[in-house]
């Protein structure tokens, strides 16, 4: 047979080998990008679990606040979530990392029951600063962590008395109460700002809608939380309040047999109904003269005060 | 008439072959092992991280809502326990399954005996275990507090103290 002139001669052995070749190139490739998308994942799931773990050392126990900070190793967003089923919801958190200039896709959670946070939905950047304050109502419940991005600057140009000392005594390097800018969010107990506070009804206004607080905690939750995370996170709370409400009337029945007597149990059973029927956060105006009643009633048990 | 490649061709299509499939093989293996290797380490970060976690806890697990004694042995005091608390915590602790991440709770009085706590023996008696897993446990991380509660006499109320150890197990999941 007449081989023709300038055609390209490629044996059989030669094209079953390049064949083969690209399909282990394309195997191998295949292979490294997997792996790789596997280990981003892996690094993300393992930031969260770690932020959680990080988050110990600020359960307080008299101070009034604390503060920390972190910083993750690339630019990241920390998507968190709430989960308010089962007997006290989650806490989940989720990490995305900036690689590549993209940011990796991840829907694997690091999930705590016993950790409540209070902040945006997802919280962009590098270095963050959580601090955290304890929630009463009327016995504490759990310390309430506030995190925010050192790209995101609070100014609270009118804080007065208790909140203006606390946020001076927090030297939170994102929490100023002068030198403001433009750029900056502004927090205001009047007139109209970013986020304005009504000290007095209880309300926090916040990209038009309404948050409601009983408490300078929650006061700070909702400044520095979405609603859907603070209504989530408040349902939390009050679950928690009426385990704890469990706790401490079958702690009365039994240090009853030691010859005190509180009369509280009554009270705490009607807390734990409230709290469970909690829907929103205006429910909670509605709780406090039930916490008022209990808690002097508490502190007129003398040497058989329940917390 | 059919044209039959030589002998020598088929030959050597065949040794290709098998060093491909061998080539392959080759790979495939070392990548299994590699992710073998990479995931032997992701267990090993997630139990370090889980001792972390029991080593942090146990420090603030006294001062928290469920242990800690708050106002009512007096002026609040720190890594105080209220055991008439843990106790009834006890009772509803099947409420708590996983609150803490962590595979077991123990208190142990450190003047007292062996003896284990329930409502029937308490307060005397030397281990409160509020929390167990039935899971492999690494070795306890342990903090001193003071163990406190409430005990009628013919004078009123009187609150005992006792030193005790707090101690966190967290799960092995080695």
């Amino acid at each position: 047979m007449d081989t023709k002139k300038g055609a390209l001669q490629i044996s059989f052995g030669w094209l079953f080998a390049i064949i083969v070749g690209m399909f282990i190139i394309f195997l191998a490739i295949y292979g490294v990008i997997k792996l790789m998308n596997t280990e981003q994942t892996t690094l993300d799931v393992k930031t969260g679990k770690q932020i959680g773990v990080l988050l110990n050392p600020l359960e307080t126990s008299f101070e009034s606040a604390k503060t920390s900070s972190f910083t993750l190793p690339a630019e990241s967003r920390i998507y968190n979530g709430c989960n308010d089923e089962g007997n006290f919801g989650k806490q989940l958190i989720s990490i995305s990392q900036k690689s590549f200039n993209k940011w990796t896709e991840t829907n694997l959670n690091a999930s705590f029951t016993n950790k409540y946070i209070f902040s945006k939905r997802i919280v962009e950047g590098k270095k963050f600063y959580i601090f955290s304050k304890p929630f009463d109502f009327p016995f504490k419940v759990s310390d309430l962590i506030y995190m925010t991005s050192s790209e995101e600057v609070y100014c609270f140009p009118d804080a007065w008395g208790d909140i203006e000392e606390e946020l001076s005594n927090l030297n939170q390097e994102n929490l100023l109460l002068e030198n403001c800018t433009e750029e900056m969010i502004y927090v205001c107990f009047g007139g109209n700002c970013d986020i304005n506070v009504n000290y007095q009804d209880g309300t926090v206004e916040k990209d038009g809608e309404i948050m409601y607080f009983s408490s300078d905690a929650l006061m700070y939750a909702a400044i520095f939380s979405d609603v859907a995370v603070y209504e989530c996170q408040l349902k939390r709370l009050m679950k928690r309040v009426g385990e704890l409400s469990l706790l401490y009337g079958d702690k009365s029945i039994l240090i009853g047999n030691a010859g005190c007597d509180l009369e509280i149990k009554t009270d705490l059973a009607e807390l734990i109904v409230l709290a469970g029927n909690l829907d929103e956060s205006q429910d909670i105006l509605g709780l406090t003269t039930n916490v008022e009643n209990l808690n002097e009633k508490n502190d007129a048990g003398g040497d058989c005060k329940l917390w | 008439m059919v044209k039959r490649l030589p002998k020598i061709g088929q030959m050597k299509i065949q040794q290709m072959a098998f060093m491909l499939i061998a080539v392959v093989l080759f790979f495939a293996l070392v990548g299994l092992f590699v992710i073998v290797i990479r995931f032997s380490g992701l267990k090993q970060s997630s139990v370090i991280l889980e001792e972390e976690n029991a080593m942090l806890l146990v420090t603030k697990l006294a001062n928290s809502p469920e242990f800690a004694c708050g106002s009512s042995f007096g002026d609040s005091k720190l890594s105080c326990i209220d055991a008439d608390k843990v106790m009834m915590l006890r009772e509803h602790i099947s409420d708590y399954s996983g609150f803490w991440g962590i595979a077991e709770i123990e208190i142990r009085k450190i003047s007292s005996d062996s003896k284990e706590c329930n409502l029937e023996n308490y307060p005397n008696c030397g281990i409160i275990q509020v929390y167990s897993k039935n899971v492999n446990k690494l070795p306890a991380s342990s903090n001193f507090v003071a163990l406190c509660w409430k005990e009628g006499s013919d004078r009123g109320i009187n609150e005992r103290c006792e030193v005790a150890r707090l101690m966190v197990s967290s799960e092995d999941k080695t």
